[in-house]
């Protein structure tokens, strides 16, 4: 999952060379219509489709093949070619190849990415074929769609979510004194099983200020407390209202009423939590295909309600139809018909840590039979709230984690660090606009 | 004595004998280096955002918003640069006379040279992501073997090796040291093997004790090679990248982003190359700056 440093370590490689290619790219991508023909299921001449994906580790390069394979052996007029990257290297190879027309008919990215790629022209608008395959809104977890949208139109079908939940190593709240079966669900609670924690010499909850776990617990408590990252518009940055110095505050009075040890490294909370040294951790879906873990008692629950409603971060990834240069319809009517069937085959994707998109899938007893651990996520996609879907808006994301960073280390008061980070945030939503347009 | 037409001739024929030789490395320079620098200045002058067909000109904008408080970039690129040199003046000495002194002590024919030798270098051989990761196991604050030992020697074991500052400085400075050392030691006792064993006779015979030895025949000697090496080493320090990214994430906050790491932040994760080239001909221009003023103090004032 650790999807940004990757697209950097990749980006780092091609310094220089993505100026160069970027210039030679010259013309617009033209493609000859700017949506996918909406066709139930592609009934056309044979076509052979490639598939980009990031999909390189854990179960993911088991279950994709087969899946393909089997779509291929089912379509006689459609051949799928799987094209397995590393994410940052998509991040950097797609829109090029897009606009050489040398890019997928059918990929797959993050929330946060889809209206960067379509403000670009990168993109075919799927809404048509979206009514043609017969999907609605409520077919998904609320505010899915939405995530997958950028100026009124759509632009990503769901894939997968993958929210944020409570973990829990029940070996530790036993020792505690603490009952297994009554984990904590509320501020109180959560507060009080902490004390007793602490009396017992363990501390409870591990605060730190990085990606996946600092900070989508910020985002979650800050949409807890009724707080919003950004405005409607995504002009303005909204992370330090009171909602948000609340829910960060919080979090550093956890540290500094001694329930969380202060100067935590990165990751180093998951793996307290799996040496037996912490109680709770804040974590993302994909911790349950962690092989460390299976060897310690463990459960995962939907993470606590501290502010005045239900709300927890989730992240989520889309298809998307590249608008390649002189791209053909028919692969990309064929592309739908492969987006449709892989979603209706999607249930053994749990495999991979991350819960299918489709409601219908998610729904069917027999997911939970096979992957029992993922129940307490399930009940949470009522109230998840998704990354904000703006061009560009990953850079003025990245200043969120700065502030709870500095708020976390003590180098600033939370509110303070919030305001810095805001007060930048909006120049680059400024700068976003006067680039991306929109 | 005039050059006759023969003599031009042969001298023509062996110009173009050199620059038939030198042209390979010519090429690639030009095509690799040169082209891309003079490209990247042009860039520098645009609001160049790779993924956009408009690339708009905007003169000497992206310079002028460096130098401009409050604009998007100049505070946090004047922190990394501050950053950097942080780096670069807590790193160099270490990396020259730590060197230096192993050198020296190599130099002496002490029993298994070789072994240390090998010892000393095996770190270099290293991959900056190996070295960051190791050291991130070794230095974690809560679990990591550092703090550990600390602890059961009764010193502090709650150090925030990578997590706060100043530690993460002393980690980082420590980390490349630890990794970069074996280099400029090998460098430098190349450079002691160098110097004349005659002129040490001749030293001792006039009286000189090893400390006089060392500041007249060593360090004079040792003056070429250790331009090179304070150079390069500068030069290297003010680059640092990897192990801020890996070790520290740029944090506590940004404290620790380096440049480098700022400027492909702004140049590849937000697509702002017309900033980022403008920021490298900014760091080119300040260790262009340092590599002079370098030369300039070891310069052989003796001839």
């Amino acid at each position: 999952m650790n999807r940004r440093p990757m697209r950097w370590v990749a980006a780092i490689a091609i310094l220089g060379l993505g100026a160069t290619l970027s210039a030679c790219s010259g013309g617009s991508a033209s493609p000859s219509t700017d949506s996918v023909p909406a066709d139930a299921e592609y009934d056309g001449p044979k076509v052979e489709i490639s598939f980009w994906n990031g999909w390189t580790g854990g179960a993911a390069p088991v279950i994709v093949p087969q899946l393909i394979e089997k779509f291929n052996a089912e379509h006689d007029n459609i051949v799928v070619n799987n094209n397995a990257l590393e994410w940052g290297d998509i991040a950097t190879k797609m829109p090029l190849a897009i606009k050489a027309g040398k890019g997928p008919d059918i990929a797959v990215a993050h929330g946060d990415d889809v209206a960067t790629y379509a403000a670009q022209g990168l993109l075919l608008k799927a809404d048509e074929v979206i009514d043609a395959l017969g999907y609605a809104e409520d077919d998904f977890p609320t505010g899915l769609m939405a995530a997958g949208s950028y100026g009124g139109d759509q632009y990503g079908v769901p894939w997968s979510v993958t929210p944020l939940g409570l973990y829990v190593n029940t070996s530790v709240l036993t020792e505690a004194g603490l009952d297994p079966a009554n984990i904590p669900t509320d501020a109180e609670s959560y507060l009080a099983a902490l004390d007793q924690l602490k009396a017992a010499g363990v501390q409870g909850e591990w605060v730190d200020g990085y990606v996946f776990t600092g900070v989508f617990e910020f985002e979650s408590l800050l949409w807890q407390f009724g707080g919003d990252l950004f405005n409607d518009d995504v002009s303005k940055a909204t992370f330090n209202s009171d909602a948000g110095v609340k829910a960060l505050s919080w979090m550093v009075d956890l540290v500094d009423r001694g329930y969380s040890p202060a100067d935590v490294a990165a990751d180093a909370n998951i793996n307290a939590l799996i040496s037996g040294d912490t109680a709770f951790n804040w974590n993302g879906i994909w911790q349950t295909t962690n092989e460390a873990l299976q060897s310690v008692e463990w459960t995962a629950v939907p993470v606590p309600q501290i502010g005045d409603e239900k709300a927890v971060w989730s992240s989520s990834t889309h298809w998307m139809f590249p608008a390649n240069k002189g791209q053909d319809p028919n692969k990309s009517a064929a592309a739908a018909t492969f987006v449709k069937w892989m979603n209706d085959n999607s249930a053994g994707w749990a495999e991979t840590g991350e819960l299918p998109a489709q409601n219908t899938v998610r729904e069917d007893p027999a997911l939970l039979e096979t992957y029992p651990a993922l129940e307490p996520f399930l009940g949470e996609l009522e109230y998840a709230h998704y990354e904000t879907s703006a061009p560009g808006i990953t850079a003025a994301a990245a200043l969120i984690t700065t502030a709870v960073s500095e708020a976390v280390q003590g180098k600033k008061s939370p509110k303070d660090a919030l305001d810095d980070a805001a007060t930048k945030a909006d120049q680059i939503l400024e700068q976003n606009k006067q680039q991306y347009g929109g | 004595m005039r050059p006759g037409p023969q003599r031009t001739g042969v001298k023509a024929r062996r110009n173009l004998t050199a620059y038939l030789f030198l042209a390979p490395f010519l090429i690639l320079f030009t095509v690799f280096l040169l082209a891309p620098a003079f490209y990247g200045l042009w860039i520098s002058l645009h609001v160049w955002n790779p993924l956009l067909d408009d690339h708009p000109f905007v003169g000497l904008q992206n310079y002028a918003s460096l130098f401009t408080p409050g604009s998007l970039t100049s505070g946090d690129f004047w922190e990394s640069m501050g950053n950097t040199g942080l780096f670069t003046v807590g790193s160099v000495p270490l990396l020259v006379l730590i060197p230096l002194g192993i050198a020296i002590l190599l130099n002496r024919k002490v029993r298994g040279d070789s072994i240390f030798r090998a010892i000393f270098f095996a770190p270099y051989v290293l991959g900056v992501a190996v070295v960051s990761v190791l050291w991130g196991y070794l230095l974690d604050p809560q679990s990591g073997v550092v703090n550990a030992v600390l602890g059961l020697l009764g010193l502090p074991s709650d150090i925030p090796w990578t997590v706060d500052t100043p530690w993460t400085w002393i980690s980082l400075i420590g980390v490349t040291v630890w990794w970069t050392l074996g280099l400029n030691t090998v460098i430098l006792l190349a450079g002691l093997k160098g110097i004349n064993q005659e002129l040490y006779e001749a030293a001792s015979i006039d009286g000189a004790n090893s400390w006089r030895k060392f500041t007249n025949v060593t360090l004079p000697g040792l003056r070429p090679v250790m331009t090179f090496v304070t150079t390069v080493t500068i030069l290297a320090s003010a680059n640092m990248f990897g192990q801020s990214f890996l070790l520290t994430k740029g944090g506590p906050g940004t404290e620790t982003r380096t440049a480098i790491m700022y400027i492909a932040d702004q140049g590849l994760a937000q697509n702002q190359m017309g900033a980022a080239t403008a920021m490298s001909y900014l760091l080119f221009a300040f260790l262009a700056i340092v590599s002079v003023i370098n030369f300039r103090v070891q310069r052989d004032n003796t001839k």
